[in-house]
């Protein structure tokens, strides 16, 4: 008993329930037998892994859904040992090189080398060529994504890349037009409804309109999530039709909430070091920081004039950004919540603050 | 002189000073005249007497001194004309005797050590073959080449500077040695010291420690055995090289020199000096605990010597010796000294500027001495402003502990507008500990109350409060993209003083406050960033793991796994332990293998908790028993495994860290070292035993002995 999401996940293309238009597209690469590098990329939870799931086995049949999964131990430069799972099956492998940080350079090297430098063995294979697929590709350091130019063209015959990403814009150019871009976009309310009318179908109830409207707006495009929140739902309330369904929170998400009410009602130094000692749990639980200051700074704008709003997502935004250049992120979380808080008080006293970023 | 006078006009007005030397007016005479004003003529004749100077009625050409009072006696007046005398008055004369002690004594000094270096070479003379001129000259030289630290150690207790009551109490110790051998230590003595076998004298450097164990031990007819931190002090060797129980024959059986081990001289009378123990370090395993084990048995004085007392190696020496502290000397006991090596060398120093050497010098009397020698090459004169260049630059730069520069920094001190501090001098803060610093500061700098605001009152200081912040968190928020620059790729490390101003300078300029680390509520902690990071890189390898066994079922990355499916998972495989108790876990084990997911991957998912699932709030509520049957019930049954790990192949040799206690041999060491005392005859029998030695098991049986072998030193500590 697996929860849904998993249970019912759609195995190949011609199972999927929407964009029927890219499904149709993959088949067609699929069966033309020059098949390209591509690049899937979308929101999580919009399905980018299910069709690829979906592509491999037209491209290969029923022998890619036999996985294993290895764990494979790399030795940098400086002779550190890092540990790699490869998931894989006869005719392809899937790595996450970002498990190893900044080391995922001599990841990509290693294994694509060796992939690309061994032909098909399997005869009776369809397709000659192997399959690699980079998940969270977006977050390759420059120096893997170097790495990766060359290879992807150079050994060409022996091997396809399949890269996986949440957004194209962290990758660099020469990826980007080696490959075939692929948008998986998140699914419409409608399609999302479709799908999780799917699945109640399967589990043998119906869905009420207003409860699917809700758990579609909360997933906010992600699908997993709303098959999720669906079964936590289900599981809670055997009658999805009352009117007092409300959706519970992750236990993350209520904590970011927490924190925004702490800076709302109080705004001083030993209200920071409190705010601080949230921010680390969070972190330190493996929540990312952007997602963090997301939420936070969603929630605190849901409680502030609007003279504020702007002023708080703007900073939000450029916090976020200096967290992605800088090593320690709850440096600029905190400078943040200072600034959050400063901007707070003084309109909260009448006074205007005239400080610009650079303004000192 | 008249027999009967008036009394002094302001009796005992002046205080009378206690000469350090009672010959300090030796070779004196003195005629006094006239009313002096606060001394009754009586009292200024016996303070005359008292310190060795001679009293006449009348003036002559003999006389040194004519002490002039009030209404002096015309005829006396006149014989000082006639005689060109040297005259004094009531403060000169109290002076005089304050002060000459020390030019007499310095003079005098100076002699006795030129006198000794004569029969030195004398001795050296007669000892050599050559001829007595040459002879002379080349002990001359020798005594020369010496360094002035060699050449002007004390030769007796008279000239140790400081700690007197400390070098008397060593010397007593000593003295009674052979008594207390006698009474086999049950006497305890005037100090309670007499049932110590060992003394450990501790103090900073420089200030005649092993000078002090030396001399005492010599003049008490001791042979002292100097072993120091340049000789090996493993346990076999200091059981070895020293003849402790004072039974050797070896000495008077050969008749001649006789060495042992280590090479020093055996003789009957010895006494053991072990230098520097402090630094008695991981090349003398086993060094600290076999010198206490040597102490219990010793029929030798020990004089242990070190400079830290508290250090944690130090601990079981502690409690087995006498503790002598020697204290940095004051700077007048000093000074003495130095005056008489300097015009021994034939240098005019003033004794302000000695004053100032040694005070810089923080009384470390070798650091002085050789700064003089050095300065001597060049010069034989220092005045006041040459002394302070020269203290300056023999500064000794102390390293400060993160906890000082950011006491110092974010204090009220360092940005006053009167401050004489550059902003060299405050990045020169950041640079003590450049990786530490920063995260002090940003752990502390909210903890001052900023002096910028502390004229402001009410909503006014609040909103000035938050601006300051704003721009103290900016610029912290700033060092740290300067940082990754620095740490980055490209490693620009030009960039240290832009990170130093930005993370550290500038954060505590705005803030800079009482408060923290001023008896304000807040004292400066720890970085918490240290223990948060780790605790976050532990449980995302540990979620790595717990995504990767998903993964044949999931789709979805980390951050998804965490953010969306632990959550959801919480409900099957956590809540229902909390809510049913043990009659859920068959429920909750189908559920993981569903997923792959062992008992540790159920730990992690429940770490990963936060607010109201956080671990300890959720562990809280299930039950004991309900654990208990949860883990015996997943052990006792078989689980779909994804895949095995690299290391439980036996594949890849898995670095250590991970594979649960790792052998930590620098600990092995120090438990080793800690004997307790009851168990003492027991360890002498074990620690020859190699099975139960845990440092040669260890390489023999490897990774999987090495958690073993900890056990049975642990078991050894309680």
């Amino acid at each position: 008993m697996s929860l849904w999401v998993d249970k019912h996940r759609p195995r190949s293309l011609d199972q999927l329930h929407y964009h029927h238009a890219l499904s149709a597209r993959l088949k067609a690469l699929a069966a033309s037998g020059d098949f390209p590098h591509m690049l899937f990329y979308g929101p999580s939870g919009a399905g980018k892994k299910t069709r690829i799931a979906g592509t491999l086995l037209e491209l290969f049949g029923k022998g890619v859904e036999k996985l294993k999964i290895d764990q494979r131990v790399f030795l940098t430069p400086t002779k550190r040992k890092l540990d790699v799972n490869i998931v894989q099956s006869n005719f392809h492998i899937e790595i996450t090189p970002s498990e190893v940080g900044n080391y995922d350079r001599v990841v990509i090297q290693e294994i694509l080398k060796e992939i690309a430098q061994t032909q098909q063995v399997d005869l009776s294979a369809k397709q000659k060529f192997k399959l690699v697929v980079i998940h969270e590709a977006d977050s390759l350091t420059r120096d893997a994504q170097a790495a990766l130019r060359r290879t992807m063209e150079k050994y060409m015959t022996n091997m396809r890349l399949i890269l996986c990403a949440n957004s194209t814009s962290k990758l660099i150019a020469p990826i980007r037009s080696r490959c075939l871009l692929m948008r998986v976009a998140a699914p419409s309310e409608e399609e999302m409804r479709a799908v999780l009318d799917y699945v109640g179908k399967r589990e043998g109830f119906a869905i009420p309109d207003d409860t699917a409207r809700l758990i579609a707006q909360d997933a906010n495009g992600n699908v997993r999530k709303a098959l999720l929140v669906l079964e936590a739902l289900k599981m809670q309330n055997t009658d999805l039709s009352s009117s007092a369904l409300s959706i519970a929170k992750p236990d993350w998400e209520t904590y970011c909430h927490k924190v925004a009410d702490m800076i709302i009602q109080e705004q001083s130094p030993a209200r920071v070091m409190e705010v601080r000692a949230k921010l680390y749990e969070l972190l330190s639980h493996c929540i990312p920081p952007s997602v963090v200051i997301k939420t936070i700074a969603e929630k605190v704008v849901d409680q502030v004039d609007d003279a504020l709003k702007a002023d708080i997502m703007h900073w939000a935004a450029i916090y976020e950004a200096r967290m992605r250049v800088g090593n320690k992120k709850i440096f600029h979380l905190e400078a943040w919540v200072v600034k959050v808080m400063s901007l707070y008080k003084h309109f909260f006293l009448g006074f205007d603050m005239d400080a610009g970023f650079d303004d000192f | 002189m008249k027999a009967a006078r008036a009394g002094p006009s302001a009796p005992g007005s002046k205080q009378i000073p206690i000469a350090q030397d009672p010959n300090c007016l030796a070779g004196l005479s003195f005629v006094f005249t006239g009313e002096l004003s606060s001394l009754s003529r009586d009292e200024a004749v016996e303070l005359a007497k008292r310190y060795g100077g001679r009293v006449t009625g009348q003036p002559s050409s003999k006389t040194s001194y004519v002490v002039l009072g009030a209404d002096a006696g015309p005829s006396k007046l006149k014989a000082i004309a006639k005689n060109n005398l040297k005259t004094l008055d009531e403060d000169g004369f109290l002076a005089l005797i304050a002060t000459r002690k020390e030019e007499e004594a310095i003079r005098q000094s100076a002699r006795e050590m030129e006198a000794r270096e004569k029969a030195a070479s004398k001795a050296a003379a007669a000892t050599a073959p050559g001829g007595a001129g040459g002879a002379g000259a080349a002990a001359r030289t020798a005594s020369e080449n010496l360094l002035w630290t060699a050449r002007y150690a004390p030769q007796s207790l008279k000239e140790i500077c400081g700690n007197k009551g400390q070098v008397e109490k060593l010397q007593a110790w000593l003295g009674s040695w052979a008594a207390n051998v006698r009474s086999e230590f049950k006497k305890p003595g005037k100090d309670g010291m007499n049932v110590f076998r060992a003394v450990m004298i501790t103090g900073p450097p420089g200030i005649g420690k092993t000078t002090s164990a030396h001399l005492c031990a010599k003049l008490a007819g001791f042979t002292p055995v100097e072993l120091n931190a340049s000789d090996a002090r493993s346990k076999k060797l200091v059981e070895n090289s020293t003849n402790i129980m004072n039974t050797s024959l070896d000495g008077w059986m050969s008749g001649g020199q006789k060495t042992n081990a280590a090479g020093v001289t055996i003789t009957d009378k010895s006494c053991l000096i072990m230098d520097e123990v402090d630094g008695m370090s991981a090349g003398d395993r086993g060094g600290v605990g076999a010198l206490v084990a040597l102490i219990k048995r010793t029929k030798i004085p020990i004089i242990c010597i070190a400079n830290d007392r508290g250090a944690q190696k130090l601990k079981p020496l502690v409690s087995a010796t006498y503790n002598l502290t020697f204290r940095r000397p004051e700077v007048n006991m000093v000074r003495s000294r130095i005056m008489s090596i300097l015009f021994k060398e034939g240098m005019k120093i003033p004794a302000n500027v000695v004053d100032q050497l040694v005070q810089g010098a923080q009384a470390d009397i070798r650091q002085v001495l050789n700064m003089l020698s050095t300065w001597r090459l060049a010069n034989n004169t220092m005045d006041f402003d040459e002394g302070k260049n020269l203290v300056k630059m023999n500064e000794k730069y102390t390293v400060m502990t993160p906890f000082g520069v950011i006491n110092k920094i974010l204090g009220p001190g360092m940005f006053l507008p009167t401050t004489r501090e550059t902003l060299g001098d405050k990045m020169e803060m950041y640079f003590h500990d450049p990786s530490f610093v920063p995260l002090f500061m940003q752990e502390n700098y909210l903890k001052t109350q900023p002096s910028r605001i502390r004229n402001l009152d009410g909503p006014e200081k609040t909103l000035k409060h938050l601006e300051l912040m704003d721009k103290a968190a900016t610029s912290i928020s700033d060092g740290d993209i300067v940082d990754s620059l620095i740490h980055g790729p490209n490693q620009y490390w030009s960039l240290m003083p832009l990170h130093a101003v930005c993370s550290t300078v500038r954060p505590a300029s705005f803030l800079y406050g009482m408060g923290a680390g001023y008896g304000g509520p807040n004292a400066m902690s720890f970085p918490q960033w240290l223990g948060q990071n780790s605790k976050q890189s532990k449980l995302s390898r540990q979620l790595t793991d717990v995504q990767a066994r998903m993964r044949l079922k999931v789709s979805g990355d980390k951050s998804e796994i965490r953010q969306s499916y632990i959550p959801s998972l919480f409900p099957h495989i956590v809540q229902p332990l909390m809510e049913q108790g043990a009659s859920a876990v068959d429920e909750t084990i189908e559920f993981m293998d569903e997923y792959f997911l062992t008992r540790e991957d159920w730990d992690t998912i429940v770490e990963l908790g936060v607010g109201d699932h956080n671990d300890a709030g959720v562990l809280k509520k299930i039950s004991t028993a309900t654990k208990t049957s949860f883990t015996r019930k997943y052990n006792s049954r078989d689980h779909p495994v994804a895949f095995h790990k690299a290391e439980a192949l036996g594949k890849a040799p898995k670095k250590l860290a991970a594979a649960g206690p790792v052998p930590d041999l620098e600990e092995a060491f120090d438990v080793d070292d800690e004997v307790p005392e009851a168990e003492e005859d027991e360890k002498q029998e074990t620690d020859d035993d190699p099975e139960r030695d845990s440092l040669i098991k260890a390489p023999k049986k490897g990774k999987a002995a090495a958690g073993k072998g900890k056990a049975p030193a642990k078991a050894k500590k309680s």
